[in-house]
């Protein structure tokens, strides 16, 4: 160098062959550099800069970096040092320029975090990603760029995990790779440390297993692990990174699933919940998964200490079968199930609703069904409470799940006590109230009360509560006096339930509100209410009320005898409010509360009560207005309603009997005001059993128009769950029953069945459903045709039937016992007899076998779409119906297959099942077995369809004739269920010989019905198994195939069941009678 | 009437009850038979079983045999201390016609001729009282016919005979309408020759006092019974095929009687005896446990 130090001629001379904002840069630099680095240090950094951009043709760019960043860098590194970062950017540099201008870029920021040791190593971290390509440059300039962020939240080691999860994913995909390396930052910054390590080491695992699913494990990842336990996310990452090891692609899913599972289980569990998952994981990662995933869903009905039973359980089915053990710990095996239901302590409703409902059947006489609460609130007529059980005069409902106490037992007794609470409500006729008819026990007073002119009601109740001017404390001393008459009556008439319902009411009574401090006129229904659950014992009042209140515990003591009627809770109430009148509501301080242990209930008086018909205020020196506390008063608020007696809402009841009756054509008696809608409106607005405030604010008038249109829809709605028979309850005639009961047929009814899972060996409960539903109904024409076109095959099988009857009574002969000697029998015993053979057997008598044909069949058409090809080009087509997850493939094809189908006349396979079908039945008519006809189709687990072209018992006739004309093609064959259904059925019919007939055309295939779509296996397990569950219940089964490829897995599926071939499908129709005919015989 | 050292024998012909036998009307069902008796009607007795039945063709055999009665037959054979004979056939369905008229057995030298309960009762003039008769063969029913009506014969094809009925003869049948299939109806030839008396359980209050008297329980336990059995009638048709009968509830106060406790005694009299669904087994005991203590 021969110019003077410091002046940096030379090199700027240099610099300004590159591009101007070098020289620039580094000029600025330079002047804010002066004071801290001598003239030769300048130089030399000069000297260096240039050196960069020497190295390549755009190294430039990293030497203007440099230039820029060292007045940054030589704040954090004294100024020796700098060659140390000028020396790890010109190795970068040397790879690449857009490296090294990103490194000098980043590097003061960086030094704020990093020490210049750790410099090095932090370039190393950007030379592995760099792989010599253009993508990969840029991966590593991005990481370099973001790096001042990332080590805001990470260390070095952690940067390290990053990046070699980076560069493991970059292999699969560079953009998936930036795209989380942009995420990371923010995504790690809001974890603490120890769980950033283990979700690095699980992100690098998901880089190897399921890269696809990187983004988005780092964009929710953080969220998910939020989930789970504090201290356990770690260990959770743990768990999900060895399962994902051989889990592969299903690693992201099932960490997600599973988190977000754990979210639902409180957290102070999670570190059970994964040891236990933990202890799966070596027998199998998706097992540890699913445990984990099912967990909430388990913890929901069990126990902490019962899961890890039902835990162990599964674990032992795992070591024996793997597939068993996941589908365990899936849910989808009936034996985790039954585990979990022998460990809860639980009541599902679902599970005890058909004991319940004949159980209030027996106590009402009255066909009920059981509901679960919300089916009421779901009806919008006017039911809100989604916990508390309810009755509408024909449904009892109750909550779906009962878990106050530690065995099944208790829990059910709590069902018990509810439903017979309510079904007393019809036993004790609580909705049959009259406003007319005396009570038994006290004097009627209602009706003088009435004022003249009022406005006709709609229904007694109504009529009743228009008497009073504070309706909603009318209903509610109405509610304690009738609860407590309908208490005493179980009480009485049911002994063996006194000690539970007893106890059910001292619960309540722990949970009652606080009576001192209520505004005196609510605490006085408080009271009533605690006297109505047995309670007196528990009351508090002002001493001064004494008497009142003694009259009050009177009236209802009165409502405890035998006989007493509603209309004596009427009565009651009647009495009630005019004490409860007499009551301001005003707040004392509960000082001024008295404990009543002993109250003198005044039974005379309160009999008394009532019988001027002004009232009785201020007689006989009993506390008046006058002497009642001063206060502000205060609007009456309801006391809460008690949980066991739920939803009491006799006005509704009887409004919705009221509409029921004249929906099915019953009387309207002159005394009630017509059904129109603005006397409901009118009733609406007045009730206070309907709480108009759920309804939409502002909206009022739509609002309650809905409810009027769903009060009618649940009067006209029939109770559908099966063997019902809608009856008013009240004791009316059930007018016009029998339409409605046609109608009922034509619904849509649902049935659940088992799927059996061949891997797992053990059936996954309730997994299909059945949608059953009567075909509708063409032409006849069809049925005549075939009639016609078959009448020589007609007239063969109905001879060949006909033969099938003489065989009933055959003679048989040589009996010991019998209706008529054998003529030639006891000549031959005569004789040898009297010829003295000993060997003379004295068997001389005949009978007439009397072997009653006793017959029921069910056939089982296949309505799959294959059954739609037309027979002569079978041969060219594949069997199967493959439109598993396209139905818009299936529509056209189905649709060009019906434009060809109307252009010429071609007989399909369906068209071949129809007539033999027809053939048959007409030869069935000749001997008189009850036969149903059925076909079945669907798509999916949640739909398989299930047609009733005949039913069992439904007699032969038009109707059937016609449905026969809509039997086609529709989609696919699970063929499980529909034996199941059918097998159902014949259980349910009285029969000595039930056969199964099943008319199919392939193999049974659905979509789900089997692990993919090319597996067969699956599907035809569950078959077999649905076919062995059907021999089982003594039906004997017969498949039936016009497969020609049948042979093979007919085989496997009815291993000892009877099968045929038909081969030639033309000859089905006169085959199939032939075929009956032997199997009956 | 034999009597040995073990038991009493009678002819079939002969047996007749001889103490009262405890029946309490319900309706006007005793006023009716002895209409029917006395105009030689025959008599169709409908109802659900265990509902007392061949209990009320007892007693009025009694009844009708009493020399009090102030309708007693002529020619009927009046047992010195009972009421008429009651020749019972509970019919089953390989009943045949020989088995009611009579048949021949062989015999050290040949045949000899043995007369069927039915030839016997019309031989006596005796009640006969032909029991779940729809489960008889169909071919056997019609042999009633001519002695069901204006000529009161039986005529014995085997024996070429034809034999008028006694005075007192009188042919009862009882049908079960409930659990009769389609296929076991009575035909109506057979149908309309009798007069039919239709039998239900007892209302709550008879029922509690027949309990009481023929079980030795307390009133209020038959009480309990009388109301359980009215709420298990409640599920007829809705799971049962038939209510509890009076007959169980009676065998149910018996056990009590002797000490067993009633929830267990109802248990093994009323819930497995009527039915073996499990369900509904589950919804009768819950019934039980209710009314019981």
């Amino acid at each position: 160098m021969t110019q003077e130090p410091g002046s940096g001629a030379a090199a700027r001379a240099r610099l300004a062959e590159y591009p101007s904002s070098l020289l620039r840069d580094h000029d600025a630099a330079r002047l804010a550099l002066a004071g801290r680095m001598s003239p030769r240090e300048l130089d030399e950094w000069s000297a260096a800069g240039l050196e960069l951009a020497a190295i390549s043709m755009r190294a430039w760019e990293s030497a203007d970096e440099f230039f820029k960043a060292t007045p940054l860098l030589i704040e954090r590194v004294p100024v020796s040092a700098l060659r140390f970062v000028h020396e790890y950017g010109r190795s970068l540099t040397t790879e690449s320029s857009t490296l090294g201008a990103a490194f000098f870029r980043s590097a003061a920021p960086v030094l704020e975090r990093l020490t210049l040791g750790q410099l090095r190593d932090w370039a190393g971290l950007a030379r592995q990603l760099y792989k010599g390509t253009w993508k990969s440059s840029s991966l590593a300039g991005q990481f370099l760029e973001v790096s001042p962020a990332l080590f805001a939240a990470l260390d070095l080691p952690e940067a390290r995990a990053l990046v070699n999860f980076l560069e493991t994913l970059s292999v699969r995909s560079y953009e998936l790779s930036v795209a989380c390396l942009n995420a990371a930052p923010r995504v790690l910054s809001t974890m603490e440390r120890h769980d950033r390590a283990a979700f690095l080491g699980f992100a690098g695992v998901i880089a190897e297993t399921s890269w696809a699913d990187a983004r988005a494990f780092f964009e929710h990842g953080a969220r998910l692990l939020q989930q789970v336990g504090a201290g356990q996310r770690g260990r959770f990452l743990m768990l999900a990174g060895a399962v994902a090891r051989r889990a592969g692609r299903q690693a992201y899913p099932f960490f997600a699933e599973a988190a977000e599972a754990l979210a639902r289980v409180d957290e102070a569990e999670h570190p059970q919940m994964l040891g236990l998952a933990e202890s799966l994981a070596a027998e199998s990662g998706p097992a540890a998964m699913e445990f984990l995933k099912s967990a909430p869903r388990v913890r929901q009905r069990l126990r902490m200490e019962d899961v890890a039973g039902w835990h162990e359980v599964g674990r032992r089915i795992l070591a024996s079968s793997v597939e068993g053990g996941e589908a365990y710990f899936r849910l989808e095996s009936s034996k985790g199930e039954e585990v979990i239901e022998s460990l809860s302590a639980r009541v599902e409703l679902s599970r005890v609703s058909e004991i319940l409902r004949m159980y209030c059947k027996a106590l009402t006489g009255t066909p009920m069904t059981i509901q679960s609460v919300a089916a009421l609130a779901e009806k919008g007529v006017g039911w809100v409470d989604e916990d508390r059980p309810s009755t509408e005069g024909t449904h009892v409902y109750l909550p779906p799940v009962v878990e106050r106490h530690g065995s099944k037992e208790e829990n059910f007794g709590v069902y018990k006590v509810y439903s017979t609470h309510q079904a007393a409500h019809l036993e004790f006729r609580s909705f049959d109230f009259r406003f007319e008819r005396p009570g038994s026990q006290l004097e009627t007073t209602r009706v003088t009360r009435e004022p003249a002119g009022r406005e006709p009601a709609l229904t007694d109740m109504e009529r009743f509560f228009d008497l009073f001017a504070d309706r909603r404390l009318a209903a509610d001393l109405f509610t304690a006096a009738e609860d407590t008459r309908v208490d005493a009556a179980v009480k009485r008439e049911y002994s063996g339930i006194r000690r539970t319902l007893e106890r059910v009411q001292q619960d309540e009574l722990l949970t009652r509100p606080e009576v001192r401090g209520m505004p005196l006129r609510q605490a006085f229904a408080e009271n009533a209410i605690r006297a109505s659950l047995g309670g007196e014992q528990a009351i508090a009042f002002p001493a001064v009320f004494a008497p009142m209140l003694g009259r009050a515990i009177g009236v209802l003591r009165i409502l405890q005898r035998p006989g007493a009627m509603v209309e004596d809770s009427a009565e009651a109430t009647l009495r009630l409010y005019e004490i409860a009148e007499q009551i301001r509501n005003v707040v004392l301080q509960s000082a001024e509360f008295a404990d009543w242990p002993e109250l003198e209930a005044d039974i005379e008086a309160a009999a008394a009560a009532g019988m001027t018909a002004e009232g009785v205020g201020g007689e006989g020196g009993q506390p008046t207005v006058a002497n009642v506390p001063e206060g502000e008063e205060q609007p009456y608020q309801s006391p809460p309603p008690v949980d066991f007696r739920g939803d009491f809402k006799p006005e509704l009841v009887q409004l919705l009997m009221r509409m029921k009756a004249e929906q099915s054509g019953g009387r309207t008696e002159g005394q009630y005001a017509p059904l129109t809608p603005e006397q409901l409106q009118q009733l609406l607005e007045k009730s206070v059993e309907i709480d108009i405030s759920n309804f939409v604010e502002g909206d009022l008038d739509s609002s309650s128009g809905m409810f009027l249109s769903n009060l009618m829809k649940a009067a006209g709605t029939p109770a559908s769950e099966k063997g019902q028979q809608r009856q008013p309850s009240d004791g009316a005639p059930a007018q016009g029953a029998g339409d409605e009961e046609e109608s009922l047929q034509q619904e849509v009814q649902y049935f659940y069945y088992d799927e059996w899972d061949f891997r797992a060996a053990d059936y996954k409960p309730g997994w299909c459903r059945i949608i059953q539903q009567t075909l509708d109904e063409g032409e006849d024409e069809f049925f005549e045709r075939t009639l016609r076109e078959q009448s020589g095959l007609v007239a063969q099988t109905r001879k060949q039937f006909e033969l099938l009857k003489p065989e009933l009574y055959r003679k048989i002969k040589r009996l010991y016992d019998g209706e008529e000697y054998d003529l030639d029998a006891a000549i031959e015993y005569m004789v040898e007899r009297r010829s003295r053979r000993a060997q003379a057997e004295e068997k001389v008598y005949w009978r007439r076998n009397k072997v009653e044909r006793d017959v029921a069949v069910a056939f089982l058409l296949d309505m799959s779409a294959s059954t739609d090809e037309e027979i002569t080009r079978r041969e060219q087509k594949p069997g199967d119906d493959d439109f598993d997850d396209d139905p818009r493939r299936y529509l056209a094809w189905w649709a060009q297959k019906k434009a060809r189908e109307r252009s010429r006349e071609v007989k399909r396979i369906i068209d071949i099942e129809k007539e033999s079908t027809v053939l048959l039945m007409e030869a069935l008519e000749t001997i008189g077995d009850s036969y149903g006809i059925f076909g079945f189709s669907g798509y999916g687990r949640e739909c398989v369809e299930f047609y009733v072209v005949k039913g069992l018992e439904e007699p032969f006739g038009d109707a059937v004739k016609r449905r026969i004309d809509k039997i086609m093609p529709i989609r696919s064959t699970r063929m499980g269920p529909a034996i199941r259904h059918a097998a159902f059925k014949l259980d349910q019919h009285d029969a000595k010989v039930k056969i199964l007939v099943l008319l199919s055309d392939g193999r049974p295939q659905d979509h789900g019905y089997g692990r993919d779509r090319t597996e067969k296996e699956y599907a035809i397990h569950d078959t077999k198994m649905a076919l062995n569950e059907a021999k089982r219940r003594g039906i004997t089964p017969f498949c039936l195939t016009v497969d020609r490829a049948g042979h093979d897995y007919l085989k496997t599926m009815c291993e000892d069941i009877g099968y045929e071939v038909v081969a030639d499908v033309q000859s089905l129709p006169s085959r199939l009678p032939t075929l009956y005919r032997r199997l009956t015989e | 009437m034999t009597t040995t050292g073990m038991y009493r024998q009678y002819a079939a012909e002969e047996y007749a009850p001889h103490v009262e036998p405890f029946y309490l009307p319900v309706g006007d069902e005793v006023e009716l038979f002895e209409a029917a008796f006395e105009q030689k009607i025959p008599v169709l007795l409908k109802g659900p079983t265990g509902c007392g039945k061949t209990r009320f063709v007892e007693y009025m055999a009694y009844r009708l045999g009493r020399p009090v009665s102030h309708i007693r037959p002529a020619g009927g054979v009046a047992h010195p201390d009972g009421g008429l004979p009651v020749i019972t056939v509970a019919c089953h369905e390989d009943l045949t016609a020989s088995d009611l008229v009579g048949r021949y057995l062989l015999d050290a030298d040949g045949t000899r001729w043995i007369d069927g309960p039915l030839t016997r009762a019309v031989k006596t003039g005796a009640i006969c009282y032909l029991d779940e008769v729809v489960e008889a063969r169909k071919d056997t029913t019609v042999l009633i016919h001519p002695l069901t009506d204006y000529r009161r014969l039986l005529p014995v094809e085997k024996l070429g005979q034809v034999i008028e009925a006694g005075d007192g003869f009188l042919l009862v049948i009882s049908y079960n309408p409930g659990y009769q299939s389609a296929l076991k109806d009575l035909k109506h030839s057979t149908r309309q020759r009798f007069i039919a008396i239709d039998f239900t359980y007892p209302p709550r209050d008879v029922e509690t006092r027949v309990i009481a008297r023929e079980s030795d329980v307390a009133t209020e336990v038959a009480a309990e019974l009388a109301k359980l059995g009215e709420k298990v009638r409640n599920l007829k048709e809705h799971g049962l095929g038939e209510g509890v009968s009076t007959r169980l509830l009676i065998y149910a106060g018996r056990l009590i009687a002797r000490g067993i406790p009633p929830r267990r005694a109802c248990q093994v009299a009323v819930v497995w005896a009527l039915t073996d669904d499990a369900e509904i087994q589950r919804s009768i005991e819950e019934v039980v446990t209710s009314i019981f203590e």
